[in-house]
């Protein structure tokens, strides 16, 4: 009896991976690729735990090439040059995408490659790009650590973790009357990590007694202890960072428990459409800062001002691009004005004017420094106000007020 | 603010136990480890929050619906796929189950996005409050509907002919067979329990946390720990075994930090292991190891 069930299982082993091949040679890139067209390279997660992003990374890098090449393409001297791109599934492991990102400079023969969604996959994915000097922007990834190495071949657009929390705690200290202590709790796992370490350096520089300063397992489900931990502190401002799921268990059992504080932050999370359909009435007053926002005022030649780009995207994809899809598109930006300005393809000339660059964008203000961060945009912060993401921060850029102190819990 | 973290601890302890409870029962009977047990949660999930989504279903009256969904998505993949490798060697099982937890998480994300979903009731952080004491609504009632099941659970298995049956086959299948227990199914009905009341589990996480089709993986690590804490095979020691775990993790929380929180669990599961390996109230019974 029990051979017949190993032979069934067999089969069907047999017949799964036979169709696994034939896909394989279904979904490989046609060799036919025209002469002159720049080609990319991106590795996003399409499946698997991150493809919710992994849609909207793609979707902010498609939208960059079909604009260029409905613009006739990058010039370069007296050619103009289409660009395409060549993506990978990595399926949501960081491991994947440290070997589709070697198959697309091996094997593909691609120089130019876009980051990878999330932190941990851009610092393995730019390990890889390094060792064949092969040139990455990596769009969201935004732990220093990534940076840290040396590298001379990686840059990103984004803000840093540690300088995620700064605007917002700056913000905060501006108001009357001044909020004193403040609490943290972090996820235990790299980017959030950084964040929490940078606003409580960033808190105590700015004069607010940090009195709670905690991590908790990066796969928690309930935070009630914590938050009851919190509660018998009575801080002013309240910060989680961590990633949707934690900014929303952190505030919705912040309610369950009537922890009331004068200001609630998540660092992440937030600045998405699905936190306020997910809390509703819950969500209100709650701050979060974002690495983008549409009222950004600077502007570059593709796309036009951030409200130029928004609208192009709503009428693409029928919905609104938050900055997943914004940085992914300017990290493409960056590589197109870097070959416009060095007016060339090679590989060394093009990373030499990518860290020269000094100019606006839809995405904000781009200048790197020498370890490849953008050090020119800050970050903005959001409050949840009616239902609507408000920019209160930076004054550039804020149109509401902020709303303090956060009225208690009903 | 100790009472408060024993309160918490025994609030979450109630979830843990109906999130263990169909995990321990496919495994006490079946022997059968099932991984997919997290996927099988999430999908409850997600039928509470389409039935109020697509038609306001109360999230609390969708638990029926779930669980009669899950019944049958339990029997039928006993039925045609479990039943397969049913008599393999273990690890098939483990690889099965493994692959059919993939397989769920996958389909749902290319069917339903990987968009964060929520039920948002209007007393969602309804609270009481008894001196310095809060006690979450919500989280209230979740401990009273894991307590009405896990009877509802114990009296199936001890006074019904089916249950009986069920506790037959576990005890000694060629015994049970022998007076005339169809065994084959006797494990699709206890599969399919045991979807039913990841179901139940799923439709109460949908009222607490946010739904996407990851959020089903770190339960079945839970339901494992607890398991083996309560003892398999013992109804009681489910609710037990998970106020214990809550139990200890709250306190550890204000001990030694939220940090550790998953350690201490570990740490728990090795001492039960070393001290007392047939689990707190774990009988000779359902467990019997069966090579």
């Amino acid at each position: 009896m029990g051979k017949t069930g190993f032979n069934r299982l067999g089969w069907v082993f047999v017949v799964l991976l036979s169709f696994l091949f034939l896909m394989e040679g279904y979904l490989s890139p046609s060799p036919a690729w025209a002469q002159n067209t720049i080609r990319f390279g991106a590795s996003l997660p399409f499946t698997g735990r991150e493809s919710r992003e992994g849609r909207l990374s793609r979707d902010g890098m498609e939208l960059w090439r079909d604009v260029v090449n409905k613009k006739g393409g990058i010039k370069v001297g007296n050619k103009s040059y289409k660009v395409d791109i060549l993506f990978y599934d990595d399926e949501s492991d960081p491991r994947t995408t440290a070997k589709l990102v070697e198959k697309l400079v091996t094997e593909d023969n691609i120089k130019f490659v876009l980051g990878p969604y999330g932190s941990t996959p851009s610092f393995a994915a730019s390990a890889i790009t390094e060792k064949y000097k092969a040139l990455i922007v990596v769009g969201m990834g935004s732990a220093e650590a990534i940076f840290e190495r040396g590298f001379k071949y990686l840059f990103g657009p984004l803000t840093t973790a540690s300088y995620y929390l700064v605007d917002s705690l700056k913000l905060c200290a501006a108001q009357e009357p001044k909020p004193e202590t403040v609490a943290i709790i972090y996820k235990n796992e790299l980017f959030s990590t950084q964040s929490a370490e940078g606003g409580k350096k960033v808190a105590e520089d700015l004069g607010f007694k940090v009195v709670y300063f905690e991590k908790y397992p990066p796969d928690a489900k309930d935070l009630s202890s914590v938050i009851s931990i919190i509660r018998a502190k009575n801080p002013d401002i309240y910060i989680v960072s961590g990633h949707f799921e934690d900014s929303f268990l952190a505030v919705k059992q912040a309610k369950e428990l009537k922890l009331n504080p004068k200001v609630i932050i998540g660092n992440v999370g937030v600045a998405t459409p699905d936190f306020i359909t997910s809390l509703r009435e819950d969500a209100e007053y709650v701050l979060g800062p974002t690495q983008w926002v549409p009222n950004q005022k600077t502007r570059d030649h593709v796309f036009g001002s951030a409200e130029d780009y928004t609208k192009l995207y709503e009428k693409t994809y029928g919905y609104t691009p938050d900055y997943h899809s914004a940085g992914q598109t300017s990290a493409a930006l960056i590589f197109q004005l870097a070959i416009e300005k060095a007016q060339s393809l090679d590989v060394d000339k093009v990373r030499d004017a990518m860290s020269a660059l000094d100019t606006d964008s839809f995405f904000g203000h781009i200048k790197f420094n020498e370890k490849g961060i953008n050090v020119a945009k800050g970050m903005a912060v959001l409050q949840i106000q009616k239902g609507k993401h408000v920019p209160i921060y930076p004054p550039a850029v804020g149109l509401g007020k902020f709303i303090y102190p956060k009225p208690p819990w009903k | 603010m100790i009472y408060q973290i024993i309160l918490n601890g025994f609030l979450l302890g109630g979830l843990y136990a109906i999130v263990a409870m169909g995990f321990s029962i496919v495994w006490g009977v079946m022997n059968v480890i099932n991984l997919a047990h997290g996927a099988f949660i999430m999908l409850g999930a997600y039928m509470t929050f389409w039935f109020f989504d697509l038609w306001g279903i109360d999230p609390f009256l969708s638990i029926p619906i779930s669980m009669v969904i899950l019944f049958c998505v339990g029997y039928f993949i006993q039925r045609n796929i479990i039943n397969l490798v049913i008599r393999a060697q273990v690890f098939m099982v483990l690889i099965l189950t493994f692959g059919l937890e993939i397989l769920i998480m996958n389909l749902t994300t290319v069917a339903w996005t990987g968009n964060y979903r929520s039920v948002p009731t209007p007393y969602s952080g309804a609270n009481i409050e008894i001196g310095p004491i809060v006690i979450p609504s919500v989280r209230l009632a979740i401990f009273l509907i894991a307590l009405i099941i896990t009877v509802g659970l114990y009296f199936f298995l001890g006074k019904t002919r089916t249950g009986n049956a069920i506790k037959a086959t576990s005890l000694d299948k060629e015994a049970a067979q022998l007076v005339g227990v169809n065994i084959g199914k006797m494990y699709a009905i206890t599969f399919a329990i045991g979807g039913a009341l990841a179901g139940a589990a799923g439709s109460l996480l949908a009222i607490l946390s946010a739904i996407s089709p990851y959020m089903g993986g770190p339960y079945t690590l839970k339901a494992f720990v607890i398991c083996v804490l309560g003892g398999l095979g013992s109804i009681i020691g489910l609710i037990i075994g998970g106020i214990i775990l809550g139990m200890a993790e709250s306190i550890g929380t204000v001990l030694l930090g939220p940090g550790y929180a998953d350690a201490i669990s570990f740490v728990i599961l090795v001492i039960i292991l070393a001290i007392r390996p047939e689990g707190i109230l774990g009988k000779k019974f359902f467990a019997e190891v069966k090579h």
